[in-house]
């Protein structure tokens, strides 16, 4: 197995009397898309930030790209790519200017630049706006273009915030077949995102919350801790059915979504059946009630209830 | 320490310069206005002072004399009165600045060449004004008299000259007109050149404000790189402000220029080094260009006009200020601007101011250079 491109021991960062980072131990190696998850404020960026030399590391230990983090932090930025989760790009320059400004900072050979941002435009779909300055473009190819413009020095490591957040669901899909490729090209990525069905793109996610490394699996094994099996259905009355259903023997737990509820059980094919019943009996209408396999989002949010719970207790 | 990314940088400040058309009019337009601006209305030019008189004599003497004293353009005789209510009124309704009250006997001790009273009001509330009007009609009345006198002291075969025993020629050097603007200018010249250390102060808290100076730390640029080259593009305005600022200044206001414009082109850039040392401390600190802002004015602008010796002599500040004066490029630049403008000396001079310029400037950037982190938070 390679060494890992990214290790972190016990890396912690503080602001004030908030941890917002608290002894993460990462490892990730060469090639790895690694999804970042986690509820807002649970440190994301904070985590990318730190990897991107950008915070100074109040403890713990951490070496990017074969650096030492906390020693040699200006060592690893010409071999990473950031991307922060605000837009980052000059609004003033055109995207070819963009482009060019960062190929300059990053001393990409001026006898490759004409060939790589070629390459960039056509890659994020920009050739045709390369004179648009990038303050008037949509919000889904400024992200193209940021991604663009942290690609210019081929770096080995991608560190990406939150790149589709506030993207139109096309250009989402767009950016991550970009991701994909580059995947493919053997590039290390560490993306962060809030979407469940973009973490279940990694290869191996994180879950952070509070700051801590709660779990870091591939999406399966993720999906696999999800306790029992899943049955969904739409009721009439949603929470009258939460209520029934709640008492119900075998229940493990209820979510949410809209109007659908996902009910967990600890065996679909025997409480299926009774929970109709239980339905019925209580004369609460309902419809589609099937078993379904889970997703990253029921495990996601299984998994922070137990967290929950586990803090209260 | 790589000329490439210098340029890169400075290029892309060049790009938001022209492109940002708030950008483009703070830079190009403000010094011109402020020039205009404060050249006028600083300009203490006191003509026309409206004046009120009362005269109990009323005689040919009086009335001659009242017609010398307001014959000039610096006082106006806005009324002849009868009472000292209505002087009073008109004081206090603010229509006059100063009053003239001649006592009944004018013609009659003027006749006997006797001490003559003359009672002079002025408004308190306008000293400038007020000592004015005093200062002219004492000049006037010296003149009245003299010329009164000189008559009768020919008819006892004196000579007229005889009354001025002391001769006092004045001689103003590289002034002469002891024209206030002439002075002022060469100074305003020397605080609106200053101008662009408020925009570079202004461009790093904005891109810290739209978050590229995230992006920009996160590049293996470095401390200096980044720095020198949002440097340049401003020091390239200011030397077009002091190629354009002199030729409005010598063309639209008269002012003298009796140095060397190439000098003074050199000199303006080692200043522009060493304020814009300033501006960059002030952007290096303030998140926001709103804080950038204050502390501009706070570090620039305000010590500009007080402390450079443009309107208060540095030798009446107290020794401490003096000191801190010192410190301020301004001040040096301040002695240099007008010794180029009036006196027109050269180097041979002024290599010290100078010198003490770019020493600032040295430690400026390199107080700026030092607390620059490439952190955020």
């Amino acid at each position: 197995m390679p060494e890992p491109i990214i290790d972190t021991h016990a890396l912690t960062r503080d602001f004030g009397e908030k941890r917002a980072v608290d002894a993460l131990d990462l490892s990730i190696r060469p090639g790895e898309l690694f999804g970042l998850v986690g509820p807002d404020g649970a440190g994301k960026t904070t985590t990318l930030r730190l990897l991107a030399g950008l915070l100074k590391v109040t403890a713990g230990t951490a070496t990017v790209a074969g650096y030492d983090l906390v020693k040699e932090p200006e060592a690893i930025k010409p071999r990473i790519g950031y991307m922060a989760q605000q837009f980052s790009m000059y609004g003033e320059l055109s995207v070819l200017e963009n482009l060019h400004f960062f190929a300059e900072i990053y001393r990409v050979p001026s006898g490759e630049l004409a060939a790589r941002t070629a390459r960039l435009l056509e890659f994020a779909g920009l050739a045709e706006f390369t004179d648009r300055r990038a303050a008037h473009l949509s919000g889904g190819m400024q992200k193209k273009l940021a991604l663009a413009c942290t690609l210019i020095h081929q770096p080995q490591i991608l560190l990406l915030d939150e790149p589709t957040t506030g993207v139109d669901p096309v250009s989402r899909r767009e950016f991550w077949s970009i991701l994909t490729g580059l995947h493919a090209q053997g590039t290390t990525i560490v993306v962060s995102t809030p979407y469940m069905d973009e973490a279940d793109r990694c290869a191996v996610v994180g879950l952070i919350y509070q700051g801590r490394l709660a779990m870091c699996a591939p999406p399966a094994q993720i999906r696999s801790r999800v306790p029992g099996e899943m049955v969904e259905l739409i009721p009439g009355d949603g929470r009258a059915a939460r209520r029934v259903l709640a008492e119900m023997p075998g229940v493990l737990e209820i979510q949410t979504y809209g109007e659908s509820l996902h009910v967990l059980v600890d065996s679909a094919g025997r409480r299926l059946p009774r929970l109709e019943g239980a339905l019925r009996e209580h004369e609460i209408a309902y419809k589609n009630i099937r078993q379904a396999s889970p997703r990253m989002e029921e495990a996601f949010i299984s998994l922070l209830r137990q967290m929950n719970e586990d803090e209260e207790e | 320490m790589s000329f490439r990314r210098i340029r890169a940088i400075a290029r892309k400040e060049f790009h938001h310069i022209l492109r940002d058309r708030a950008t483009l009019i703070l830079v190009l337009f403000t010094p011109t206005v402020l020039l205009l601006l404060m050249a006028y209305a600083l300009t203490v030019d006191l003509q026309h002072v409206p004046l009120a008189v009362l005269d109990y004599d009323r005689s040919p003497a009086s009335r001659a004399f009242v017609e010398q004293i307001t014959a000039g353009e610096d006082l106006d005789l806005y009324a002849q009165v009868n009472s000292p209510g209505e002087l009073e009124a008109m004081l206090m309704r603010g229509e006059i600045k100063a009053a003239l009250i001649l006592h009944p006997q004018f013609a009659e001790d003027l006749h006997a060449a006797r001490g003559i009273p003359l009672q002079v009001i002025v408004d308190g509330t306008e000293p400038e004004s007020g000592g004015f009007a005093v200062e002219q009609i004492g000049r006037r009345a010296e003149e009245f008299v003299t010329r009164a006198l000189a008559g009768r002291l020919q008819t006892l075969g004196l000579p007229a000259g005889a009354l001025q025993p002391i001769d006092l020629r004045v001689r103003t050097w590289y002034n002469p007109g002891l024209d206030p603007q002439n002075d002022l200018i060469p100074g305003l010249v020397s605080i609106i050149l200053g101008f662009p250390a408020l925009s570079v102060a202004l461009t790093l808290a904005h891109e810290r404000e739209h978050g590229t100076m995230e992006q920009l730390m996160a590049t293996p640029v470095g401390r200096a790189e980044l720095l020198l080259g949002k440097m340049l593009p401003y020091i390239l305005v200011g030397l077009f402000n002091a190629i354009f600022i002199p030729l409005l200044a010598i063309l639209w206001f008269d002012t003298p220029f009796n140095g060397s414009f190439l000098l003074f082109f050199l000199l303006s850039a080692v200043f522009l080094f060493s304020i814009l040392g300033i501006g960059l401390i002030v952007g290096v600190f303030m998140r926001t260009q709103a804080a950038a802002l204050a502390l501009s004015f706070l570090l620039i602008f305000f010590p500009g006009f007080f402390m450079t010796g443009v309107f208060f002599p540095i030798a009446s500040m107290p020794e401490i200020v003096r000191m801190e004066a010192l410190s301020l490029p301004g001040t040096h630049y301040a002695i240099i601007t007008r010794s180029i403008f009036l006196t027109g000396v050269g180097l041979e001079v002024l290599w010290p101011y100078a010198v003490m310029m770019a020493g600032l400037g040295f430690v400026f950037v390199g107080i700026a250079a030092l607390f620059f982190k490439k952190r955020l938070g």
